[in-house]
């Protein structure tokens, strides 16, 4: 049997084994776990467990960033932190209505930049930014879109964009150099998106939003929202300044050293172990995924699916690589979540740096659209998020229209990056 | 320097036995079958680390 | 608990002892060298620098001391031990070579904590079997990066010592990019800093850093020369190319730092050259991931890769047998101390029985690994 029928033939057998765990409501995670086993053993290898642990370890180190910045978004927004941050931004910005719009992207894009996962986005300063922006007069379904839209920008922005960390690192790229491509695009398209989405409205009703976001305790004050914050910026600072003065830190202890920070600047007292439970319920859909993310991908590479994706992808004419990456890559997020990264983002990567196109931009602009594609079923799972924090009950394709422009401008900014890269290098410098 | 990087490697192993408690508490705690399956898949890594295997 | 919950976590722990006792197997498999009759002296790198005693990264240092006084060069393998050829011709030298003039120094594990770990996401088989004419060796196939349980966590980026320069955080656990390293590093950076001790107490001319790369990588095929050692590695080109097989020659780029080629030339006396053989292996187009394909380097998608004008080296049905890319770097070897002589004549090596380019693809390299069983005890090392 030649290797394109053996790969293809374990292909098949994984993506059958998907679409059977799909109709039987399986999660994705899990469909993927299936699909990993299903390969395995179509591909002669049995249960071989040594792959499968070793598949799982992947992402280990970008699993407890993912914990502790979250635990730490989520002392923050106990302590009553966002909450303050937010009714501040309100009083103080309430009567002009840009400034306001500006300061609410950069609470939806903050959570999700840090942690490289939009859902932290939606959970933390989502629903209380959607608060604000209805009484600003934007409609429900509009509040959704804008939600959903800019926490998946941010969790493409810098420092932690999962799509381009896992790509690079599948084709031996350093993630350096990603931080201007990457944050240029997440923050016009998101202010083109508020701006597109939330202008028009009505003058804000000050009284009532107050009444509607959580009340802050007493002594909560902006030195205790921004110091776990400095701390957190301190310790990057340190780490670049005197790298060789210094122990190496990695950026998990750095959110748990902002964590702790937070957690003793609370004025109210708050139980540890709860908030670290409860963390570990919120994120097991995100750590699960990437764990089986990591199986599949080792299952792939171990039958040779990687290589035949691989080898098709780049022998395809490139004409036709742009012209169907904006639907390619959200319908790919979309089944396979950041499994979309090393799946396709390593071969297309090799691609375009083989036909003189600059990997790193290149890369920033495909990390943009990814993220479209969480709205998408099978998965939706950012999108079905946003919808149930902010509160929109009607038809879910009714969320979909409403994010049509704005994913559009998103689609045409990542595929235009990539095409004209090679222009764009000087990003990669700044 | 060589014995404070051997103290920040002591607290990543304690972080990840932190993880390794909270992951088999809530696995307890769990009604749902799909999400205990999850909860052990999600355990091996930190297991594996943990014990030094891996 | 629920039986349920029994019968999953009864499932979990079979998973976590059965991977489990795989790594902790593959991470403390022995792999045995017999020293070759020239090898004089046994040494640890720790002997160079106190730092590193005692740690994984203690490994051996097979020291061949030459009849008559000359040059002294230092064959390096084993820095990215996913990369085996590279290991392997460092194995045939130190069972293998004896010097006639001048003195060779032989590592065979220079970032022995990647040797105890396959690479994550890679899918690569734990170890591999050599056949010998009197049996089979088995030895590791490590990772590009020292294990993390030898050194965790990585930062945020890498910022190489001594120039600053942004490399991939992950690097910060490449050998091949901590060079000059420093005494008080990771344990990556404090091993280059002790092979740095190696090179000046031991007064190296000439040091050698073997490797190989997937297809897709523009540095294949070739050698890459700091610019004290660019006229040896063009004339090394030349003849290998005109007598035994193609082989490239490039400069060591001045601005890219951590790389042995240009960090141990910059810091030390050596001329200091790295050599590059093809592995199919490590291409991300490669198909199924087996022990197979590791050694013969047979891959109908990297082939076909290749028709697509996407590769740097050639390649066909035939593959690139571990044979071939062993005997390229003995051979290699064995050109460029030749053409050191020449252009040396003051610091003069010759070495003999190490095996020809010919030879290996005729033998295989089997034939060189000789019975740990037959030879005294005293002279087969545990690695």
């Amino acid at each position: 049997m030649s290797m394109f029928t053996y790969a293809g033939f374990v292909l098949g057998v994984m993506v059958v084994v998907y679409i059977v765990a799909k109709v039987f409501k399986l999660s994705t995670e899990l469909s993927m776990f299936a699909a990993a086993l299903g390969g395995a053993l179509a591909g002669g290898f049995w249960i071989p467990t040594r792959h499968i642990a070793e598949g799982a370890m992947t992402y280990l180190d970008i699993n407890l960033i993912f914990i502790t910045a979250t635990l730490f978004m989520n002392i923050l927004k106990e302590s009553g932190g966002v909450a303050f941050a937010v009714r501040g931004i309100l009083k103080r910005f309430y009567r002009s209505r840009t400034l306001l719009v500006i300061l609410l992207t950069v609470l939806l894009l903050l959570p999700g930049a840090l942690t490289g996962a939009g859902s932290v986005t939606v959970l933390i300063t989502g629903g209380m930014v959607a608060v604000v922006l209805e009484t600003m007069g934007v409609s429900r379904v509009r509040t959704a879109a804008i939600v959903f839209i800019i926490a998946g920008l941010s969790a493409a922005a810098p420092p932690v964009s999962l799509w381009a960390m896992m790509t690079a690192a599948g084709v031996n790229m350093p993630y350096v150099g990603f931080f201007w491509p990457l944050l240029l695009p997440c923050v016009l398209l998101s202010l083109v998106t508020i701006f597109l989405l939330g202008w028009k409205g009505e003058r804000i009703d000050l009284e009532r939003a107050l009444g509607e976001l959580p009340q802050p305790p007493d002594r909560m004050g902006w030195g205790k929202v921004f110091l776990p914050l400095i701390v957190f910026g301190l310790l990057i600072f340190i780490g670049r300044h005197w790298p060789h003065d210094t122990p190496v830190l990695g950026l998990p202890l750095m959110f748990a050293c902002a964590a702790g920070t937070s957690f003793f600047l609370s004025p109210v007292k708050l139980d540890f172990l709860k908030i670290s439970r409860e963390t570990i319920k919120q994120l097991l859909p995100l750590i699960g995924t990437l764990t089986c993310v990591g199986v599949l991908v080792q299952i792939m590479t171990l039958t040779g699916v990687r290589g035949l994706l691989a080898v098709t992808a780049v022998t395809l004419p490139v004409a036709l690589v742009f012209a169907t990456l904006f639907i390619v890559l959200p319908v790919s997020e979309a089944v396979l979540m950041w499994g979309a990264a090393p799946v396709l983002g390593v071969p297309l990567v090799l691609l375009f740096n083989n036909i003189g196109l600059d990997p790193i931009v290149a890369l920033a602009g495909m990390s943009v659209i990814w993220p479209l594609g969480d709205a998408l079923p099978p998965t939706a799972i950012i999108g079905r998020l946003t919808v149930e924090v902010v509160g929109f009950k009607e038809k879910y394709t009714q969320f979909l229209k409403a994010c049509i422009v704005p994913g559009i401008l998103i689609m045409a900014v990542g595929t235009l990056m990539v095409i004209y890269s090679s222009h764009l290098t000087f990003l990669t410098g700044l | 320097m060589t014995f404070l990087q051997s103290v920040v490697s002591v607290l990543y192993y304690l972080l990840v036995a932190y993880v390794v408690v909270l992951l088999v508490w809530n696995f307890r705690r769990s009604r749902k079958w799909d999400e205990e399956v999850l909860y052990i898949i999600v355990l091996i890594p930190f297991l594996l680390r943990l014990f030094r295997l891996k | 608990m629920t039986g349920r919950k029994f019968v999953f976590a009864a499932c979990g722990l079979l998973l976590f002892a059965s991977s489990g006792w795989s790594f902790y197997q593959s991470r403390n498999l022995e792999e045995q060298v017999v020293l070759s009759p020239g090898v004089t002296e046994v040494k640890r790198l720790g002997d160079y620098f106190d730092g590193i005693r005692g740690t994984v990264n203690d490994c051996y240092v097979y020291i061949m001391e030459g009849e008559e006084p000359g040059g002294t060069v230092f064959v390096m393998g084993g820095t990215h031990p996913e990369e085996p050829a590279a290991r392997l011709a460092a194995w045939l030298l130190a069972e293998n070579a004896e010097m006639d003039v001048g003195r060779m120094i032989v590592v065979l594990s220079s970032n022995r904590s990647a040797s105890t770990a396959t690479r994550i996401g890679g899918a690569y088989p734990p170890d591999f079997t050599i056949a010998t004419d009197w049996g089979e060796r088995t030895f590791r196939l490590g990772d590009r990066w020292a294990n993390p349980l030898d050194q965790w966590p990585d930062p945020e980026v890498y910022i190489h010592y001594p120039s600053r320069q942004y490399l991939a955080y992950v690097d910060i656990r490449n050998l091949n990019r901590t060079w000059p390293g420093r005494p008080d590093g990771s344990l990556t950076e404090r091993t280059t800093h002790a092979f740095m001790e190696l090179i000046r107490q031991e007064e190296v001319d000439l040091f050698i850093d073997l490797h190989e790369a997937e297809l897709q990588y523009p540095v294949i095929s070739t050698i890459v020369a700091h610019d004290t050692g660019e006229e040896l590695a063009a004339f090394t080109s030349m003849m290998l190319s005109d007598m035994e097989f193609n082989i490239g020659m490039e400069y060591s780029p001045p601005t890219l730092h951590g790389l042995s080629h240009r960090e141990v030339g910059d810091h030390s006396d050596a001329v200091s050259l790295l050599f590059e053989a093809p592995e199919p292996f490590l291409d991300a187009t490669r198909g199924k991931t087996t022990r197979e394909q590791l050694l013969t380097g047979k891959d109908e998608f990297v082939v076909k890769a290749g028709e697509a004008g996407l590769l740097y080296e050639e390649i066909d049905e035939s593959g690139w047998p571990m044979d071939k890319r062993v005997g390229r770097h003995t051979s290699t070897v064995l050109m460029t101390l030749e053409l050191w002589t020449e252009l040396n004549p003051d610091r003069p090596m010759r070495a003999r029985g190490i095996p020809l380019y010919g030879e290996v693809l005729e033998m295989g390299l089997g034939h060189w690994l000789h019975d740990p069983a037959a030879a005294p005890p005293d002279r087969v090392v545990i690695e």
